[in-house]
């Protein structure tokens, strides 16, 4: 459990630093950007404090802000799916609860439950992040395709991650 | 204050997000050229539209004094326009300005009768003393002079024609400024002649005669003819035939003139007569 705090550090710096030199750089057609980087905030522990999880989420966003030269979008789009997510773990939770000692991955409880609890984050991020980019409701579908096909993406990268770098 | 604190520390998560999304948001509209100009565009619609509201409040309330000032304004332009004002008098308007003293008086009039074809030929205008016209006013249509108002009753005057024997007027001609009297012979109505101009001034057909400042009747300068002809007559003056500007044939509209410094000047010059 000591491990934990460097061990999301890392993470940290290492999701940032895949998005900002890879992910930032791939557009699939010009129009769809997938972020990773929310994985960060999806694999926060459970036990985390809320207080601390908002505080990591701004500046996780602050800083891919900075490196992608778009100040407030990203951080307004992570805080808030920050904020979302106790609620959305409170709404999907298996029936007997989370166990202390877990984490939220798929090798705990699922990839169907991984995948539900991740989209639905993803998705709340994505849609705020592209509306607040085109930062208007006219062609509110043509955004929406966006977010649909971004989270899609996104969500892709990162399942496969998971089977990627945490085996069993 | 305790209160306070604990209702922070208990939603102290709520806070935090909007405290953050703040932040995020003043990033985001300080330093997005873009989302600041969209931020700014809405912000004066929206107060663009509230300030239209409000002045459309404002003037509703302000109805009745708009209408009240509406009412005042009506009637000061009322109290303006010519048809509230009845005719109170038929003296002419009297200004008085002590850098231009007034000297001519003009009172426009009908012609109602005239003739042409005598020696002796009168006009009759349809104003009278009530006008205030008054013998011995000059009387001069928009061409040149028409003559002298020599009886007046209430209502008409008589004038004295240029086609009568008995009227004499001082004329000059313009170019030279030689005067003389100028007599209408009784022949024609288009014809008068200038006599007493000396042999040496040098006469041209064309020049234009006009009233010499030396009549108390009429103003100086006014049109009366153009020369046509010019022969010496016993040696020493010139009689020079005139063709008269004014066509009494075709006579209707007339100005009368009243010189208001008549009574002075022949006062004075007929006391330095008496002497």
């Amino acid at each position: 459990m000591i491990k934990v705090l460097p061990r999301n550090i890392v993470r940290f710096i290492v999701l940032i630093l895949a998005q900002i030199l890879i992910f930032n750089n791939i557009q699939f057609s010009g129009y769809i950007n997938p972020y990773i980087y929310v994985l960060f905030i999806l694999l926060v522990p459970f036990e985390t404090p809320k207080w601390m999880l908002l505080v990591s989420a701004l500046l996780l966003g602050l800083t891919i802000d900075i490196f992608s030269d778009t100040l407030g979008m990203h951080s307004i789009a992570t805080v808030f799916m920050a904020f979302i997510r106790p609620y959305v773990l409170n709404i999907i939770s298996p029936r007997d609860g989370y166990e202390s000692g877990t984490f939220p991955r798929v090798s705990y409880y699922g990839l169907a439950w991984f995948t539900r609890y991740a989209s639905i984050l993803i998705l709340a991020h994505h849609f705020v992040l592209f509306y607040i980019e085109i930062f208007r409701f006219g062609n509110f579908f043509s955004t929406f395709f966006r977010v649909i096909f971004s989270t899609i993406f996104s969500l892709g990268f990162i399942i496969l991650s998971q089977f990627f770098v945490y085996r069993h | 204050m305790r209160n306070l604190l604990r209702f922070i520390v208990r939603h102290h998560f709520i806070i935090l997000f909007i405290l953050f999304e703040t932040i995020a948001f003043f990033l985001l509209f300080q330093y997005n050229t873009f989302h600041k100009a969209k931020i700014v565009t809405l912000t004066n619609s929206v107060r663009g539209g509230f300030s239209r509201v409000f002045i459309n409040i404002k003037e509703y309330v302000s109805l009745r004094e708009e209408n009240r000032k509406l009412i005042e304004e009506n009637n000061k332009l009322y109290n303006l326009i010519r048809s509230s004002y009845r005719i109170n008098s038929f003296e002419s308007l009297n200004v008085n300005d002590s850098v231009y003293k007034r000297k001519y008086i003009y009172t426009d009039a009908k012609v109602i009768n005239n003739s042409t074809n005598k020696q002796y030929n009168y006009i009759t205008l349809n104003k009278g003393k009530n006008h205030g016209i008054e013998p011995d006013m000059a009387v001069l249509s928009n061409d040149g002079i028409v003559g002298i108002v020599k009886d007046v009753t209430e209502n008409y005057s008589s004038v004295i024609s240029l086609l009568n024997r008995n009227f004499k007027v001082n004329a000059k001609i313009k170019r030279t400024g030689y005067f003389g009297p100028l007599l209408w012979t009784g022949k024609g109505h288009s014809k008068a002649i200038l006599t007493d101009i000396p042999h040496h001034v040098q006469i041209l057909v064309g020049d234009t005669v006009v009233t010499s400042g030396y009549s108390t009747i009429f103003p100086e300068g006014y049109m009366i003819g153009i020369t046509s002809d010019y022969k010496l007559k016993g040696g020493n003056y010139y009689e020079i035939t005139v063709d008269l500007a004014t066509d009494f044939k075709n006579l209707s509209s007339v100005q009368v003139v009243k010189n208001l410094y008549r009574e002075e000047q022949i006062e004075l010059e007929k006391s330095a007569e008496s002497d």
